[in-house]
């Protein structure tokens, strides 16, 4: 279908100093379900109007398939945006929003009424088509969003934040219908969202946007496992990071000397490892094992968040809450840091 | 939407927008030029002589203009001042409560917004005259209440719809008397809607022709009946001069609030009185 | 103090004004209009003024020019306020001032326009001058009638000078709340700009032009100075009629000048429903 290319994508507002978007490239390959993750004004709805051609770049390009489509009108580039709040047509029925694009293209009224309730049996709205928007849910209104999208067959859905407006039990409900809807027919899509879990949850891969510069474009787990530098790992709630020197196979750290995974970046960086990957040690404590005094224990009900120091070192670390039951602040507690968990930043 | 425009688009929008601009000032110009022309005779586009006279005329004590210009000052903020005093109150109630027989309300404070005033104006000149009302100022003020006081009621009906009564209540508990709680608390969060309400309400009394004509009788003066006799007696000079006089308060009122005044605001429906 | 005391204290000072001079207004001119007066003697209602007016050609000569001047000047500024509107939403170097410039006449009132549109156009005025600048008329006379003319030319100009920028800040006003999004929506659901005009933006902005056009229809209908200024004699316009006979020494042409002025306040009466129709919708959106 459509292979999306961004290169050097950047845009200035006029008046401002700072760009809104630095330099953005991404390849997002044909059918792959894209997100953009960022903070909140970190220009990922800047580059998604600008995909959909309702804004204009200050510089770099877009292309389908490898041909620019800057020229292109957005309703000539075969892009539909579907915005967080959704924004159905509130004067009209929700069947005539669903056919407004097909009504745009001058189809047929009778093709246009089957391919409605087609579209509305999709989304699993078979009987609303005469209500107004204002009559339905927040979830409902975000189907027929969904359904007035597809309906034209875009080669590119846009989604603007497409779960945060959702209760927790709608948000998977939704996550699984876009995910079918989007692997069923095939359309390059890409999400903006602000919320880590979010992304993950949706995305076969994420762009992690942070100050409008692309910090990293990987699978959902490597920005766990592999966290390209300090601030993407602590976007994905990443707490510990500890100074020192790798020599490719060890750690030399105020932690002491931690044996690191193949092919851990060498020289001068930072050792980081996730709180929840923290373990209590066995018995037979070997290699990467450490003493710990428990400064401070939260129970957050599923889990236990443990605050640690490791001589200067604070470390955090998260447990099952049956683990740590007979501890208590002060205690020393032997815990040790599996090898393969271990990530080095340069 | 910020996307591409040709040239050609993009100089159709400024052509237009000049037109625009040229046409919305433009009925202004020939009455500032007639205040200082002396003699303009067809077909000169331009006076050929210059003078003050006209102005000279409107400033001095024997031409009236001054007195009139006073008087329409005084009827127009006594007008504003009932209306705050009266409006307030009212939207108050329509802003802050439900009851039953609200929506009869509404439309009542509604209806003189839109029913015109030569429907009602020859009726009400009917009781005036038992009351011996007609022929005086009194009357005139009490008349121009009919435009101004809706506007006021709507523009803090909006303000109190926005309002939260909890800030009395708090001011209250820790030891402010009824009084100093309206002083301290209601009045400095009501006072933009005041304001914006009463300079509405001054331009909307300000701009009043035929209630003043028929309720005041000709004996009561005001500026708008002043310049209407002159513009239909052919003095085209004073005519402009009195123009621009009277011109002067609206745009005076226009600059210092033009930020102020959004079309959401229940008050812009006032402009269409004036 | 209970809510609905409170309620009613509040409301009282204002409803006693309204429904007292207004509508109180009202009914003593609907009484009038009727030959019904206890006051001065009269106690049997009759429905001779109405006879009088509705058998009097002018009436309806009168009643059909107010009736074009109103519904002309409405038309005309809805269509030219939305465009106004259209070319002013944009940002733009020196947005403030051209805003400035288009408000400016919001607050000029109505009698002052008329007259400046009485020198800019009747036929010793500006454009004639410059026609003969221009050898386009030899004099005078060769201008068209534009003003004191029989199709209300000269009242059209000025209540769509004016009312341009009314309807056109209202608008404006509309277009911002709504915002770019919905037609952002449309433009990459495959809607061309002008699609997205007519299918989206129009309709969104629709109640808010029908309640203003509503408030000018009404208010170009009931006014009396401007067709007063640049009006022809015959026929004039209804509330001009209306105060004629209402003036005339003949006192007995009182009543039928009451019934004129009902004949106003009905017509606005259907402008209200109108208005409130469609400003509740706009409410309720």
């Amino acid at each position: 279908m459509t292979h999306v290319s961004i290169k050097e994508l950047t845009k200035v507002y006029p008046g401002a100093t700072e760009p809104s978007l630095d330099r953005l490239s991404l390849e997002i390959p044909t059918g792959e379900l894209t997100a953009l993750l960022g903070p909140s004004g970190c220009g990922k709805t800047t580059t998604m109007k600008m995909i959909a051609g309702l804004l204009e770049p200050t510089s770099g390009d877009v292309t389908f398939d490898g041909r620019s489509v800057l020229k292109d009108k957005p309703e000539d580039r075969g892009v539909v945006m579907v915005f967080q709040n959704y924004l159905l047509f509130p004067y009209m029925s929700v069947a005539d929003n669903v056919g407004f694009g097909l009504k745009m293209r001058k189809v047929d009224p009778v093709e246009i009424k089957r391919r409605v309730g087609e579209m509305l049996e999709l989304v699993k709205l078979p009987d609303l088509g005469d209500r107004k928007p204002s009559a339905l849910s927040g979830g409902q209104q975000q189907r027929v969003a969904l359904a007035r999208a597809l309906i034209v067959q875009p080669n590119v859905l846009l989604l603007d934040e497409p779960l945060s407006n959702l209760d927790a039990h709608l948000r998977f409900e939704m996550r699984d219908l876009i995910r079918s809807l989007q692997q069923e027919m095939g359309i390059t899509t890409i999400f903006v969202t602000h919320d880590q879990e979010e992304a993950v949850v949706l995305a076969d891969r994420v762009a992690l946007i942070l100050d409008g510069r692309m910090k990293q474009y990987d699978l959902p787990d490597a920005f766990y496992k592999r966290p390209v530098d300090e601030a993407t790992a602590r976007f994905f709630g990443g707490h510990n990071f500890v100074p020192g020197t790798s020599d490719g196979c060890r750690f030399d750290s105020p932690l002491g000397k931690l044996t690191l995974p193949e092919g851990a970046a060498t020289g001068q960086g930072k050792l980081t490892f996730r709180p929840e990957n923290v373990r209590i040690a066995p018995e037979a404590a070997g290699q990467n094992t450490l003493n710990a005094v428990i400064a401070d224990i939260i129970y957050l009900g599923t889990q236990t968040r443990l605050k640690l120091r490791v001589g200067e070192t604070e470390v955090d670390a998260i447990m099952n809450p049956n683990e740590v039951e007979t501890f208590s602040v002060g205690d020393t507690l032997p815990i040790y840091l599996p090898i393969s968990t271990l990530w080095v930043i340069r | 939407m910020t996307t591409k425009e040709t040239l050609g688009i993009r100089s159709f929008r400024v052509l237009t927008g000049a037109v625009l601009i040229t046409w919305l000032i433009l009925p202004l110009v020939p009455l500032a030029i007639w205040s200082f022309a002396k003699g303009w005779f067809y077909p000169d586009l331009l006076p050929r002589n210059w003078s003050l006279r006209a102005w000279e005329y409107a400033m001095s004590d024997t031409s009236g203009v001054l007195a009139s210009l006073w008087l329409t000052i005084w009827i127009s903020l006594v007008a504003t001042f009932l209306s705050v005093l009266v409006g307030v109150p009212a939207g108050r109630a329509l802003g802050m409560y439900k009851f039953r027989g609200k929506e009869i309300v509404e439309l009542l404070i509604l209806a003189p917004t839109i029913v015109p005033g030569i429907a009602v104006v020859l009726g009400i000149h009917s009781i005036f005259i038992s009351l011996g009302l007609t022929n005086s100022v009194e009357g005139v003020i009490l008349v121009h209440l009919i435009p101004t006081l809706p506007y006021m009621v709507l523009v803090m009906s909006g303000i109190f719809a926005n309002y939260d009564p909890a800030f009395e209540a708090q001011a209250r508990s820790l030891g402010a008397s009824p009084l100093k709680t309206f002083w301290y608390v209601t009045l400095p969060a009501i006072r933009p809607g005041i304001i914006v309400g009463g300079l509405f309400a001054f331009l909307v009394s300000w701009s009043q022709y035929i209630l003043t004509l028929l309720i005041g009788g000709g004996r009561v003066e005001t500026l708008p009946l002043l310049l209407f006799n002159f513009a239909t007696s052919g003095r085209n000079d004073i005519t402009g001069a009195i123009g621009m006089i009277y011109i002067l308060p609206g745009i005076i009122i226009l600059l210092l609030t033009a930020k102020h005044l959004s079309g959401r605001s229940g008050a812009v429906g006032g402009f269409g009185q004036i | 103090m209970s809510d609905r005391m409170k309620i009613f204290l509040l409301l009282a000072p204002a409803m006693f004004i309204i429904v007292v001079l207004f509508f109180g207004g009202l009914l003593t001119g609907l009484m009038r209009s009727f030959n019904y007066m206890p006051v001065i003697g009269l106690t049997d209602p009759d429905l001779s003024a109405y006879v009088s007016v509705f058998t009097d050609r002018e009436f309806y000569l009168s009643f059909l020019l107010t009736f074009h001047i109103a519904f002309t000047s409405t038309v005309i500024s809805s269509i030219l306020a939305i465009g106004a509107a259209l070319l002013l939403r944009r940002s733009f170097v020196g947005r403030g001032i051209v805003n400035f410039l288009f408000q400016i006449n919001l607050t000029v009132p109505h009698l002052v326009g008329a007259i400046g549109i009485l020198y800019l156009f009747s036929q010793s005025g500006s454009f004639a001058r410059l026609a003969a600048e221009f050898n386009m008329i030899q004099s005078p006379s060769d201008f068209p009638a534009l003003v004191f003319d029989p199709y209300a030319i000269g009242i059209i100009l000025q209540y769509v000078w004016k009312e341009v920028p009314f309807i056109g800040v209202i608008v404006l006003a509309n277009m911002q709340s709504v915002g770019e999004d919905y037609e952002s929506v449309a433009r990459s659901l495959g809607a061309s700009k002008w699609q997205t005009f007519r299918h989206v933006l129009l309709p969104l902005i629709f109640p808010g032009v029908l309640s203003a056009s509503v408030m000018v229809f009404a208010f170009t209908f009931g006014a009396y100075e401007i067709p007063a200024i640049l009006g022809a004699n015959f026929p004039a316009a209804l509330p001009v009629l209306a105060y004629r006979k209402y003036t005339d020494v003949d006192l007995a042409a009182r009543p039928e000048a009451m019934a004129m002025a009902i004949v106003i306040a009905l017509l606005s009466a259907v402008m209200i429903y109108f208005y409130l129709r469609y400003s509740r919708r706009r409410i309720r959106g």
